[in-house]
């Protein structure tokens, strides 16, 4: 990625968060996180299996509230509590959108409707999306006879068939085959480019997200502890310095990256 | 609503849980007063007959309309329970809770489409099992429906609906429990407990017990108007607090 549209956004941000924090119990998951998507902009969010990505996403989704901060979804705050701030939201957390006694395609305009589409709109937003996904061939076949990844791709097309301004992912590609994970990176950079949507999205996979994201928040024990540039060289090296240096800070690694004695 | 209605529908028409609900109950609950009722009429002297005769009062299809009530009482208690546990609880089971969430249709709108849809399943199986106990008369020996069949049908249709919408408050302990099970226990509980309070003498008054016994006149137990009203009180009242907690509701 060469260019980021984000940075200091004329538009207004898809989303912002300012201080979210949330624990369960003593363990605190997410802690002090500020983050900001510009319109047009893929931010990827990476870290190590619970490092906060998904608490992070739930938090932005209003599926868990927060103990402290604030987020702003395409201008308005989760607090206003207004369902139709959703219309131009999409996402995917965790658990693809499927009810596995529907076909692929009765999901897809089940959650069309869902996003606010009429009857007429959704008919040809299921097309556009089955053949943009790739999916056509089994298209009418129930949901529960598919493998993962097939499921992983109609979630997908259910995440995005309303073309919502906003779009959250979480490790989009897992179960994906490799033409999958190329399509789903064709598919984040032309919502991006060419329909200016805000992306956010996770992954554990730095080549991944290196070669879609215009920026990389590193999300370490529930805080946000640094940036990784895109364009830069050995992401992986950067990437293991920061959590290490976070993890030396806090006593529970040896300078030489042993466990603490 | 018309969304939030549209898609439960849809799920409900696909659910293999509904399909076979709809079989049991529609077939089921007429084979079953009618068996019941052949036995009386042919060997009144057998133990089933004497049975049968315990629990009915009159003649013809007063009798065999009343039986079908008492019947109804408990059958579509547990065949809509059943339902309502898979409609509510499947969403937690099934990991698709969190489908729900971020989307202009509320989660608490979600729940209410759920319940409008889950009646009007409880409502069309009612009749159709009335339906079906109209056409199996002749087989139960009580010939072709008559005056006392037209008499009798409306208290059995409402003997069903009334315990298909008391089934509705079923979604509660699926939606606390967040899953099919809680809500299967949360009917077992119930049908215990009330067997217990009705052993108590105080069964009239418990609107799980109401229906099942309006509909035994062969019982000294008086179920009023006010009694009969308490159940669409308790449903309301449970379903009121189930789409509350669906709007609150965090993922876990």
């Amino acid at each position: 990625m060469t260019s980021d549209p984000g940075g200091p956004v004329a538009a207004e941000p898809g989303l912002v968060a300012v201080g979210l924090s949330r624990a369960f119990g003593d363990e605190v998951a997410v802690q002090d996180v500020d983050l900001e998507v510009g319109p047009g902009q893929v931010h990827a969010l990476v870290g190590l299996n619970g490092a906060g990505k998904t608490t992070l996403m739930r938090l932005l989704l209003g599926m868990l509230r927060p103990d402290s901060g604030t987020a702003r979804i395409l201008g308005r705050t989760l607090t206003d509590h207004d369902p139709s701030l959703w219309r131009g939201v999409g996402h995917m957390i965790e658990m693809p959108f499927n009810y596995p006694e529907l076909t692929a395609r009765e999901n897809v305009r089940v959650s069309a409707r869902l996003h606010g589409m009429s009857r007429q709109d959704a008919g040809p937003a299921v097309e556009a999306v089955v053949d943009r996904l790739a999916f056509r061939r089994w298209a009418d076949r129930r949901t529960a006879t598919l493998s993962l990844g097939n499921r992983q791709r109609v979630g997908l097309a259910c995440a995005m068939v309303h073309r919502p301004r906003l779009l959250v992912l979480d490790e989009p590609t897992n179960a994906l085959d490799p033409s999958g994970v190329v399509l789903v990176r064709d598919l984040l950079t032309e919502l991006a480019e060419q329909e200016g949507t805000a992306v956010l999205v996770s992954s554990h996979h730095l080549d991944e997200v290196a070669r879609v994201a215009h920026r990389i928040s590193v999300l370490h024990r529930g805080r946000v502890v640094g940036t990784l540039d895109p364009d830069g060289i050995d992401l992986e090296r950067q990437f293991f310095r920061l959590v290490h240096g976070v993890d030396e800070r806090l006593g529970l690694i040896g300078a030489d990256g042993g466990g603490a004695s | 609503m018309n969304a939030a209605l549209e898609v439960e529908w849809l799920k409900l028409r696909r659910s293999r849980t509904v399909a076979v609900a709809t079989v049991v109950l529609v077939l089921g609950i007429p084979a079953l007063v009618a068996g019941f009722m052949r036995a009386a009429v042919a060997s009144p002297q057998s133990q089933l007959g004497v049975k049968v005769h315990a629990m009915v009062s009159g003649t013809g299809w007063a009798a065999y309309l009343g039986l079908a009530e008492q019947i109804c009482a408990v059958a579509l208690f547990l065949g809509v329970g059943i339902v309502v546990a898979w409609c509510f609880g499947r969403e937690f089971t099934d990991h698709t809770l969190v489908s729900l969430y971020a989307l202009p249709v509320s989660r608490g709108t979600v729940a209410a489409a759920k319940a409008a849809v889950v009646t009007a399943w409880a409502a069309v199986v009612s009749l159709a099992v009335l339906a079906v106990l109209l056409l199996a008369g002749p087989a139960a020996g009580v010939g072709l429906p008559d005056g006392d069949a037209a008499r009798a049908a409306p208290k059995a249709f409402a003997v069903a609906l009334l315990t298909a919408v008391l089934a509705l408050t079923l979604a509660l302990p699926a939606s606390l429990g967040r899953g099919y099970l809680p809500a299967i226990g949360g009917l077992l509980l119930v049908v215990l407990l009330t067997q217990i309070l009705v052993t108590l003498g105080i069964g009239a008054w418990v609107p799980y017990a109401a229906p099942a016994l309006w509909s035994q006149t062969t019982l000294p137990v008086d179920v009023g108007p006010v009694q009969l009203a308490l159940i669409p009180v308790t449903a309301v009242a449970v379903l009121w607090a189930t789409l509350r907690w669906w709007q609150t509701v965090e993922v876990t």
